[in-house]
């Protein structure tokens, strides 16, 4: 049986349980999309639903991202890998989630693949790290050894571009962008309900896609996500005109990084970096 | 012509600006080419706010707040300094020059300090020239 298979089957055999003992009143995770290779996420509420759950390579949905939603206080199942394992502690940290609400499924795994292209998924475009940070049930088996390179790697060619160049590259980047929101929507930090692109009190930026905008919008969020992104990749494999927002991400997670001694959603202790500040903070981060 | 830099100041109320008016009424001279405008606290600053100054054609954005542990507050510009060491890191990254958006801890007593600031400041961007990257309208 595959690694994949055998997750696949801890999956019910755990979900069954939980939702037949009462433990949990929803497991969320993947379910059939309309074909293989087009799995989509799936919220199991019954035991009868427990069927229909799957997992394989192209489950890459960051499921953390629906926790917000539910009322406080309900007891949830969530089937995380391991950037969707550090998103579930980023939320803890934020106060969005309560651990003692959630039982998590953490699934040890490398190798998934885009919906898209069908290509391995890897350090390029995540942070690329095969065991979750934080789970109570293990479905697979704890990966030892893996080598998934530094996620910051990709950024080398566009840290080592000129400042008119770099504009050049994000603003002809930017200019595809169709402001259909599917980044934030794929996004588990992104929850803030409303959005700044959707008050208009100030209205802080068009939201149909005029130039004018897409800088507000792309900068603004990138900002938002400081410190609090968890390099899942989501974010750039939703956008259906493939714009790279995880070069902007990943850039800014190193540089949170670098000057707050931090990276996001790895341990519950933590307190958000932009909410926080430390006694080893320097003028030296401004200049 | 020359080119005379628009710069956008924003000064906390207790330190920076107060420090501004001092050198306005010790009679330093510096240049004409920062309006400032006040806000309570550096921390105060949302990071759109320079982004939206750049759009609308600053060619300068310079920050001014108390220095570290003398915040009226207690600890707003501990914060305020991370979230513009970030905004600084976006802007940069974005491919806009870093030398056209600055912070300063000025105290209310060191309106010496502001006048040195704002002349380097107005300098360094009229050396940069008019900013076009960020902006979208036309004056
Ligand atoms: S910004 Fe993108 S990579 Fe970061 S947490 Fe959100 S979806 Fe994931
Ligand atoms: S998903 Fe892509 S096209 Fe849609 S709003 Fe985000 S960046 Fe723009």
């Amino acid at each position: 049986m595959t690694a994949m298979k055998k997750i696949e089957e801890n999956l019910r055999k755990e979900a069954k349980r939980l939702l037949e003992g009462g433990e949990v009143s929803v497991v969320l995770a993947y379910g059939r999309g309309y074909d293989e290779n087009h799995p989509m996420p799936f919220a199991a509420r019954t035991v009868e639903d427990v069927d229909s759950l799957v997992f394989n390579e192209y489950c890459t949905f960051n499921l953390a991202r629906y926790l917000p939603k539910y009322p406080p206080k309900t007891k949830i199942a969530v089937a995380v890998k391991a950037a969707d394992s550090r998103a579930v502690v980023q939320l803890i940290q934020e106060e969005k989630v309560r651990r003692e609400d959630l039982v998590i499924l953490g699934i040890p795994v490398t190798g998934m693949k885009d919906q898209k292209t069908g290509e391995v998924i890897d350090n390029k475009t995540t942070c690329n790290m095969a065991n979750p940070v934080l789970y109570d049930i293990l479905l697979g088996d704890e990966i030892h050894g893996f080598k998934g390179g530094s996620p910051y790697d990709v950024l080398a060619e566009l840290e080592g571009m000129d400042h008119d160049a770099r504009m050049a590259f994000w603003k002809k980047e930017f200019e595809k962008c169709i402001r259909c929101f599917a980044c934030r929507k794929a996004c588990p930090m992104c929850y803030c309900d409303p959005c700044f692109m959707d008050a208009s009190r100030p209205r802080w930026a068009d939201k149909s896609p005029t130039p004018d905008g897409h800088l507000m919008y792309h900068l603004t969020r990138f900002y938002h996500l400081a410190g609090r992104c968890i390099d899942c990749g989501e974010c750039s494999r939703a956008c259906p005109v493939d714009i790279p927002l995880y070069l902007f991400h990943k850039k800014l997670a190193k540089e949170c990084e670098d000057m707050f001694q931090q990276a996001a959603g790895m341990k519950i202790e933590d307190k958000p970096a932009m909410v926080n500040y430390g006694n080893q903070d320097s003028d030296e981060m401004l200049k | 012509m020359d080119f005379e830099p628009k710069i956008l100041g924003i000064a906390c109320n207790w330190c920076t600006y107060t420090g501004a008016d001092l050198a306005g009424t010790t009679r330093l001279k510096y240049p004409q080419n920062v309006r400032t405008v006040r806000v309570m606290c550096s921390s105060r600053i949302n990071p759109s706010f320079i982004i939206r100054a750049f759009q609308l054609g600053a060619d300068g954005v310079l920050v001014g707040g108390c220095h570290p542990g003398d915040c009226h507050y207690g600890t707003g510009n501990l914060y305020a300094r991370r979230k513009l060491a970030v905004t600084k890191k976006i802007l940069e990254f974005a491919g806009m020059e870093p030398k056209r958006f600055r912070v300063e801890w000025i105290s209310a007593s060191e309106g010496k300090k502001y006048a040195e600031v704002v002349e380097e400041f107005t300098n360094d961007v009229k050396a940069l020239g008019p900013q076009t990257k960020f902006k979208i309208r036309k004056d």
